[in-house]
């Protein structure tokens, strides 16, 4: 499993997790793209990202029932909310988030 | 259906939808299948699937970077190209991981390269150097753009390089050595020979064992030793400096001063050795000579102070005072010096006859005088006759200027010289017109030196006659006496 971590959990923070199969160039760019729009949108804390690669650990899809990848969950606030695909498109990424009020 | 359950329902709906969008449009490249067991991550191979497969195959070492330098993709062989294990180039990053080596190829990604550019870099790898040439080019990604680099491994195309390099150097070498050198393999069988080498030999020693092309015979001191010894030692490791030995090839003899040494090979073992073949047959003649005329020339002097000490015995025997004794030994010893001074040019040959009768009456009548005739004189003369001679004439001629046909105006001298019927030569010394001549009443130093001055050379001698119309002299000197 990768996983890559920011800030720290709490009250109001945007917890993610990102579902990847290996280095799948659509897997890549989902990560970079992700992390492009949480420097360019997001307060440094305000956000944890967890990357799980389903090639290493294909059983982890089962918690969020995945389908497709790349798919970005975002646990925390409630309710989950996914984003199928590599998030090129950073306005559908922001109001799926609902962190457009924050941005 | 409660509220919560149709929102359930219609949550569930819009993420099919959208799953469906996402596959649509190309979004995702892989899914995953749930069995009864366990997932499986089934990936969708498009276009670029094709070519990454491609990618993974190769030999070449491929990888990708964003424009940030973080790595995106290696291939499979990059790993084992950079010896470095994929987690690893996956976790610190390849132009981390590359160090120095990272740091060059930072030139390439800067951003202001917007196209193919490459660049060679050094890598030890288990004690040996690797050499690797970098290409980067620009690489449009999904989200921005990046790098495609590709390593290719030219470390045996430099090693061959540089091995046809030295090659040529060497023939170079071997086509400019003035010294004979000849390069024997690990078997001993020449590989390689310089021109003078080969001049040396009848044959091309290419392709003979090394004993077999140069057959020499080493000095005495050197024991049992043949040239196939000397190359073991080398092949061994050992090497061996100016060996003396003697070449024969054909009907030539030649003197060599023989060095060996093994060639090395990269790593160090040996794969071969070089000899090399020095002529020293002028310089051994050379010294040969000089050992020679050293021998002489002590022979020389000793004969020359025995000489001297003689002339001054006998001068003084006949002098009637001091001043007499000095004045006929200076006129003696000059006679003796003239005719070294003209032997000095001459090492080891003779000179001619005239040239030494012209020197010795030159102090008191010139040669070209009209009472002076010679005949026959062009005959040249052993250089212990001309020392004799030069005496003999010395007193003739003054006698002659004090007593004889020179002590007048009018008296003339016949010097004529032939060939007998027995060999050798004849030579007449002939005085007329001077004052009538008695024979003297002792015989002084001039006359003995006359009457013996070429009594030591075996058959030869000289014969004076007192006539009272002209002193005659007759000399006769053997063959062994002619130059």
């Amino acid at each position: 499993m990768t996983s890559k971590n920011r800030g720290e959990g709490g009250e109001g923070i945007l917890r993610l997790t990102l579902y990847v199969a290996g280095q799948t160039p659509k897997s890549v760019a989902a990560i970079r793209n992700l992390e492009r729009i949480c420097t360019e949108h997001l307060g440094a804390d305000s956000y944890a990202i967890e990357v799980v690669d389903l090639r290493v650990s294909p059983h982890l899809a089962r918690e969020h029932n995945i389908v497709a990848i790349p798919t970005l969950v975002r646990q925390l606030p409630v309710p989950i909310q996914k984003v199928i695909g590599d998030l090129s498109d950073t306005q559908k990424v922001l109001v799926s988030l609902q962190v457009d009020r924050e941005g | 259906m409660s509220a919560p359950e149709l929102s359930e329902l219609r949550r569930r709906l819009a993420e099919a939808e959208d799953t469906l969008r996402a596959i649509r449009e190309g979004e995702v490249d892989a899914l995953v299948v749930r069995s009864v067991e366990r997932e499986q991550v089934f990936h969708l191979v498009g276009g670029d699937e094709t070519y990454r497969a491609f990618m993974e195959s190769m030999e070449l070492g491929a990888a990708a970077l964003d424009t940030e330098g973080r790595l995106l993709y290696v291939n499979a062989a990059l790993p084992g190209l950079l010896g470095v294990p994929a987690e690893t180039l996956e976790r610190q990053g390849l132009l981390e991981t590359l160090g120095v080596a990272g740091a060059a190829l930072r030139d390439l990604l800067a951003p202001e390269q917007s196209c193919r550019r490459s660049t060679e870099v050094t890598l030890s790898r288990d004690g040996k150097q690797r050499h690797l040439l970098v290409t980067a080019a620009p690489l449009p990604l999904p989200y921005g753009k990046g790098h495609a680099l590709t390593f290719t491994d030219i470390t045996q195309r430099l090693d061959a390089v540089a091995r046809e390099e030295s090659e040529r150097i060497g023939r170079a070498i071997m086509a400019s050595a003035i010294e004979a050198v000849a390069v024997c393999d690990a078997q001993g069988i020449v590989t390689h020979a310089s021109p003078a080498a080969t001049r040396m030999l009848d044959i091309s020693p290419l392709g003979l064992s090394f004993s077999e092309a140069f057959p020499l015979a080493f000095a005495p001191g050197a024991g049992a030793m043949e040239a196939g010894d000397l190359v073991a030692v080398a092949l061994r490791g050992g090497a061996a400096r100016a060996m003396e030995a003697t070449l024969r090839a054909g009907d030539r003899a030649r003197d060599i001063l023989l060095s060996v040494s093994p060639l090395r090979k990269a790593g160090g073992a040996v794969g071969g050795c070089i000899v090399t073949l020095v002529d020293v047959s002028e310089r051994r003649a050379l010294e040969k000579r000089q050992e020679l005329l050293m021998h002489e020339l002590d022979h020389r002097m000793k004969n020359m102070l025995a000489l001297v000490l003689s002339i001054s015995a006998r001068t003084l025997e006949g002098a009637t005072g001091l001043q007499d004794f000095a004045e006929r030994f200076t006129q003696r010893l000059s006679a003796l010096a003239a005719t070294q001074d003209l032997l000095a040019g001459k090492v080891l040959s003779g000179l001619s006859l005239r040239q030494l009768v012209s020197t010795e009456v030159a102090p008191y009548v010139s040669a070209l005088s009209a009472r002076i005739s010679m005949e026959g004189l062009e005959v040249e003369v052993s250089r212990d006759a001309a020392v004799a001679l030069g005496l003999v004439f010395h007193e003739l001629v003054t006698n002659a200027v004090k007593y004889g046909a020179l002590s007048n105006e009018s008296g003339r001298v016949s010097i004529r010289a032939q060939r007998p019927e027995g060999g050798g030569l004849e030579i007449l010394w002939e005085e007329a017109g001077g004052p009538p001549v008695s024979p003297p009443a002792r015989r002084g130093f001039g006359e003995t030196v006359i009457a013996r001055g070429l009594g030591k050379f075996a058959g030869g001698g000289t014969a004076v006659d007192y006539r009272p119309e002209g002193v005659t002299c007759r000399m006769l000197l053997t063959a062994e006496s002619l130059g």
